[in-house]
């Protein structure tokens, strides 16, 4: 084919991208908006700008994981001919604390370091080189102080403390719950079993690094443009921290370069802010290279969980201990709310009558756990969903036999006590799983091996609440504006970090006010111009956001068509449709333009808002105020049903995911491209969790801090995944929709940890499964002195 | 600001090179510049090799290949003298890195780089390479197994560029296999590797072996006892289990990020049961 | 010790720049060329978001040096685009959504153009094993694949009218 060929009119793909030339609709798979821009390099992410006269700004960080700062010595710095100043917490004119939940974190360190990537200084500099070069030179000096790096270890009296005015030592969250006779209903069962599980600290590593700019505008307004999930918190975080009056700062959210938790709340903002009053009006950049991204960034909790699950003869589960601890590192930044999640959901999707969880997220000096795409549920399915194998071999029951014999259904209590209220679909995504031919062929598969490589299946059944719980308002503020030209305007109240919100919003509004997509525009987040609408998390982006988009859209279909039947003489609004581009009666056929609707509203009419906020569990499961303020209990859950099919090979322990099937109820599906989108990416960076992510530390230092050393999934380690929606109306959802963001992280690590067992007999409590440790497991399941022969 | 010379000729490389004592040389740069980055290595000046036609190319001499330096991996992924004759080097560059690391990186680069878990090294060490080292003076040639000395460390002296390599065609071997073990699918260091040369009989038996370990030792490791207790066996669990667990007796590797000693120890000795698909009878048994 | 004069081919047009011999290609295209399409991610090879073509061939232009690029013809994502016409990979990567946060896009693209060069009828698992090199964190890499595989079906319907 000749070069000139290969080259598709942009006409034509407008046509595809945009489908401009007709209404979009609730459950096609509308293109996505930002993908003609995204893939001609046309999309402005926070690290793009450079700017005229652009300051550069950087962080010294500590490097120890404890102690106590003596001196920051800045004076080779300051005669590099590139610097500019330097900056510490003596600069900072406010709290210089920052924090969702507690607010505990300093903008640079005043008192003492708590992590390897607390920092310490802010330097400005001419250029990217020189700011490298200044901060080389600066020299901190401390006095160690003894690292709190074990959990348990932590809770001891006598141990160190990191946070010396924390009300409980090193605890930061601590939560207890009982359901019935709790434990001493395990005299009753007639099975039981025990096991701990570890899980590993995971990396974002979103591609696009923390990057944003910054600069003081006419009016003397700091502006921030930056990477991130939650513009209109960070607003108020960077006020706060430095000493602003919060309408004097105006956040502005790009396109996000990946996020999955890892921008929940202040990453480089404030460092922005405060160099920018600093700079003499010059705008100031600042971008983490990925090894700085590794230090400073949040992670994904390090859990240890100690389970014992106990079931009568006929496979009902009738007890359930957890104890579960977090490593939380050294800030708050929501790992109380990882914690009560995880308590929340660590009984998995099935009733269980006699639970006792208990939990403790706690302070150490090691990196800082945070919210990550899962957010404690990825950690707990991994143990429920592993030790329900356990029991249904101990039982000689086939696991998924047992999983549909327990699985919750509306109207049960789930393990905390809450009463399942909304659409509950783990039974139906089970029963599909089970008529899918993958479940169906599994024996056939697994006898097809080929030598040294064992087959095996596992299966995972999850579930994931939606939304912040019952105490912290999850709510969304949309606005649509008609504006004078006759146009659809619509402000996006949530951040697009890659999920497809924005273009989930253009179907919503496309949909409602009959408008074709060329004639919509979307603001992206913007504190001046947007409305708070919540943060990029939670699962709860579409869903909240999607019904204030629903209110104000349908609002604003009103007025419209309310003054349009006024102006064309039309008896009621009935008779009136909004068709592309203009009203039409039904009864005469006359059409006016939207544009001339428009000059027939004031400017407050032709814009429309709507506040909605996401419902919350009525039943009080808890009267810990503490543990209720952290989330417990949710009231809108997604379940899934997972099935992963591996080979494990048994002369190096590596293990290969041939084919995965994930069966998800995340209600109606609004665009069913976007939501395998959300499947997919789950998955391969459950994949990641399951075999190859594990971000080491030692002594509180990192060991493998960049992208060759932290494996991440290449195209060949994430399999062909089958996705099937169960598409359960779910009535308090716009369109009937409900989470999808989160949900399918927590399916890889146990589906692949019980096929490796349903192929090799063993067991690895420690995640990742890397190859060493599965070789190890089956060598020792052997005895050393057996020979491969018997196995092959 | 460094200067980097991009000399065309040979004459050029050698003026530069007595002109700039601290220089270093790089050809695709996926090894020096990843060291420059993380201040390893700061030069004060650069050569780049990439211009200088006659160390590229695979050059068929008969009963020997010369292969430039500078030859770029994916070159000799598509080279069909390469394919045809060393196929068992051709998995080595396969799995080495990521399409645009071997359109960048160079089997020069990968032997004077000396990682002990260089891919295409077990493979060039059961064939048995030769390297050529040129300076201004003179030309010489040398095992490669004499010029890697240790991790990182090749028999270069001041002044040398590594010119090329030479390799003998085997005709008479008839099992060209390389393995090697990651942490995951693709774009990983090795934490264990294992090349295999191996003339076998029809009836099976093996007429001739040589064998080689990436990552398990300083260099890569070749054991001419275990070499020898192949020859004359048929390929079976028992021959190999046997010879595994001399093998495990011999390498010599270490702990670190990515593996453990023990780990890479047992592996290297579980890694000869793959050449079990070799063996006709054991294909038929698994057939049936 | 001056900056280089270079000359090279940018996107089908030939430009001089001036720049330090040793600055990375990536920082030139980005930072003086106002070119912020090519993205970097780890600055050491191991992600792929820098991915140009030189001379039409993958390379990782946070690994390359200004000096090199003299006389040579460099490919960025904003070259794809000819004369108002998008390429049929940009195309099918819409279609196909290929496309989420969109950050190892443009290498990922350029990284599948090289790869349908050298082999125009891939397999699922030979695109895969192409692509190794580009790390997506948010597709699971699958719908990537239904993109180059489109392409490529597309061209080979054509080549057979």
């Amino acid at each position: 084919m000749k070069e000139s060929e290969r080259h598709t009119p942009i006409t034509d793909l407008l046509l595809a991208q945009r489908t401009h030339n007709r209404i979009l609709s609730i459950g096609t798979s509308a293109p996505r908006v930002d993908a003609y821009d995204k893939v001609t390099g046309r999309v402005e992410y926070a690290s793009d700008y450079y700017g005229n006269n652009v300051v550069w700004a950087g962080v010294k960080r500590a490097g120890v994981p404890h102690a106590r700062l003596k001196t920051i010595d800045s004076s080779r710095a300051e005669k590099h001919p590139g610097f500019i100043c330097v900056l510490t917490h003596e600069n900072v004119s406010g709290t210089n604390r920052q924090g969702v939940v507690k607010k505990d974190q300093p903008v640079l360190v005043d008192d003492k370091v708590r992590y390897c990537g607390d920092a310490i200084a802010l330097v400005l500099a001419e250029n990217k080189t020189a700011l490298k070069e200044s901060l080389d030179l600066i020299t901190l000096d401390f006095i160690s102080l003894p690292p709190v790096l074990d959990v348990e270890k932590a809770m001891e009296s006598g141990s160190p403390l990191v946070h010396d005015n924390n009300s409980d030592g090193n605890i930061l969250l601590k939560g207890e719950l009982r359901i019935g006779l709790g434990s001493a209903a395990e005299e009753e069962c007639d099975f039981l079993v025990e096991a701990c599980f570890e899980t590993q600290r995971q990396e974002h590593a979103y591609l696009e690094t923390e990057a944003g700019w910054a600069y003081m505008d006419e009016d003397g307004r700091l502006v921030i443009v930056c990477s991130t999930q939650t513009p209109f918190r960070d607003r108020m975080e960077v006020a706060e921290s430095l000493g602003l009056d919060t309408g004097r700062v105006r956040i502005i959210a790009p396109y996000t370069g990946g996020a999955f938790g890892g921008k929940d709340g202040v990453t480089l903002q404030s460092f922005l802010g405060l160099a920018a009053l600093n700079t003499k009006g010059r705008p100031v950049k600042m971008c983490w290279d990925r090894e700085e991204s590794f230090l400073a960034g949040t992670k994904r909790h390090p859990a240890r969980m100690y389970y014992r699950l106990g079931a009568k003869k006929d496979g009902s589960l009738h007890c359930l201990d957890v104890r579960l601890y977090l490593d939380t590192g050294p800030y708050d930044h929501l790992g109380g709310v990882v914690l009560a999640q995880a308590l929340e959901h660590a009984g998995g999707p099935y009733r269980i009558p006699n639970v006792v969880l208990r939990g403790w997220c706690v302070y150490t000096n090691n990196p800082i756990g945070g919210a990550f795409r899962g957010f404690g549920v990825t950690q707990v399915t991994a143990a429920i969903e592993q030790i329900m194998d356990m029991l249904a071999d101990r039982m000689d029951m086939d696991p998924l036999e047992l999983r549909l014999k327990n699985a919750l259904k509306r109207g049960d209590k789930n393990c905390v006590g809450k009463t399942l209220v909304s659409s509950t679909g783990m039974i139906d995504c089970l029963e599909i799983l089970s008529k899918h031919s993958v479940w169906t062929e599994r024996e056939t598969w697994k006898r097809s091996g080929v030598p040294f490589r064992q087959r095996g299946v596992g299966l995972a059944a999850v579930m994931q609440g939606l939304g912040y719980g019952p105490v912290v308002p999850d709510y969304a503020n949309a606005k649509v504006e008609l504006t004078s030209e006759g146009n659809i305007r619509v402000y996006c109240g949530v951040v697009d970090m890659g999920q497809g919100n924005d273009t989930a919003n253009l179907q919503i509004v496309s949909h409602i006010l009959g408008q074709n997509p060329d004639r919509i525009e979307l603001v992206q987040p913007d504190t001046d111009r947007t409305l708070p609408s919540g943060s990029a998390s939670a699962s709860r982006c579409t869903y909240t956001f999607g019904n204030a988009l629903i209110g104000a859209a349908t609002t604003l279909m009103d007025r419209i068509l309310k003054r349009a039947a006024d102006f064309m003489m039309a008896a009621r609004n009935e008779e009136l449709v909004l068709v592309p581009g203009g009203v039409r009666c039904l009864l005469t056929g006359h059409e006016i333009p939207l544009s001339k609707i428009a000059k027939l509203l004031s400017h407050d009419e032709r814009v429309a808002t709507h506040h909605f906020r996401a419902p919350v569990a009525t039943e009080v499961i808890t009267t810990d105020q503490n543990l209720r303020l952290h989330g417990l209990p949710h009231t809108i859950f997604s379940y899934a049903a997972h099935l992963a099919c591996v080979e494990v090979d048994e002369l190096t322990g590596k293990v290969e995911i041939k084919r995965y099937l994930a069966v998800s109820d995340c209600g109606k599906v609004l665009n069913p491209q976007i939501f395998e989108q959300q499947i997919h990416g789950g998955i391969a960076q459950g994949i990641g969790y399951a075999l190859s992510e594990d971000l080491e530390v030692l002594e509180g230092r990192m060991l493998n801090s960049n992208l060759s050393t932290y494996l991440l999934p290449t195209a060949e380690d994430v399999p062909e995944i089958y996705s099937v929606a169960v598409e359960i109306y779910e009535p308090t959802g716009p369109f009937g929709l409900k989470g999808v963001g989160e949900i399918s992280t927590n399916g890889p690590l146990p589906a692949v940890s019980n096929a490796v067992a349903d192929a090799c007999g063993i067991r690895v409590h420690q995640s990742p499964l890397t190859p060493e440790r599965v070789l190890g497991a089956i060598l020792k399941n052997r005895g050393r002195g057996e020979h491969v022969e018997d196995h092959v | 600001m460094r200067e980097v010379f991009l000399p065309q000729r040979t004459e050029e490389l050698w003026e530069i090179l007595k002109r700039e004592p601290e220089t270093e040389i790089y050809a695709g740069g996926t090894d020096l510049l990843v060291k420059m980055r993380s201040g390893h290595v700061n030069p004060p000046s650069l050569v780049c090799l990439e211009r200088i036609e006659s160390l590229r190319g695979v050059f068929d001499k008969g009963k020997e290949v010369f292969i430039g330096a500078c030859s770029t991996h994916s070159n000799l992924l598509e080279d069909p003298v390469i394919r045809k004759e060393f196929p068992g080097l051709t998995r080595g560059i396969d799995v080495l890195g990521s399409p645009p690391i071997r359109h960048m990186g160079t089997i020069g680069g990968n032997i004077v780089t000396a990682s002990p878990a260089g891919d295409t090294l077990p493979s060039l060490y059961v064939l048995d390479a030769e390297v050529e080292v040129h300076s201004k003076a003179q030309k010489r040639r040398l095992p490669l197994r004499d010029f890697i000395l240790g991790p990182g460390m090749v028999a270069l002296h001041p002044q040398e560029v590594l010119w090329g390599i030479w390799l003998k065609k085997q005709p008479s071997w008839n099992v060209h296999h390389y393995e090697k073990v990651g942490r995951r699918k693709a774009l990983a260091c090795s934490i264990a590797s294992m090349a295999a040369l191996l003339e076998l009989s029809e009836s099976g038996t093996v007429v001739k072996a040589r064998l080689a370990w990436g990552s398990v030792g300083p260099t890569i490791l070749s054991f001419s006892h275990v070499d020898n207790n192949l020859i004359g066996q048929l390929l079976s669990i028992e021959t190999l289990s046997s010879l595994a667990k001399q093998v495990e007796l011999s390498v010599s590797p270490i702990d670190d990020l990515r593996a453990s000693a023990e780990y890479r120890r047992t592996v290297s000795g579980l890694l000869l049961l793959r050449l079990l698909y070799y063996s006709p009878s054991f294909r038929q048994e698994c057939d049936s | 010790m001056s900056t280089l004069r270079i000359t090279f081919r940018l996107n089908r047009k030939e430009i001089q720049i001036e720049a330090a011999p040793d600055r990375r290609v990536s920082d030139v295209l980005r930072e003086d060329l106002g070119l912020t399409g090519t993205k970097e991610s780890c600055g050491a090879g191991d992600c792929g978001a820098c991915t140009i073509l030189v001379d039409g061939e993958s390379r990782l232009s946070c690994l390359m040096l200004a000096a090199q690029i003299q006389g040579h013809e460099i490919t960025t994502i904003e070259g794809l685009a000819k004369d108002q016409r998008v390429h049929l990979l940009q195309k099918t990567f819409v279609e196909h959504g290929a496309i989420q946060c969109g950050f190892c896009t443009p290498g990922i693209v350029l990284a599948s153009l090289d790869l349908l060069k050298r082999n125009p009828n891939p397999t699922r698992a030979q695109i895969r094993e192409g692509l190794v090199g580009n790390l997506c964190r948010c597709t699971g890499y699958q719908k990537i694949v239904d993109a180059v595989q489109a392409a490529a079906v597309s061209v080979q319907e054509e080549e057979s009218l």
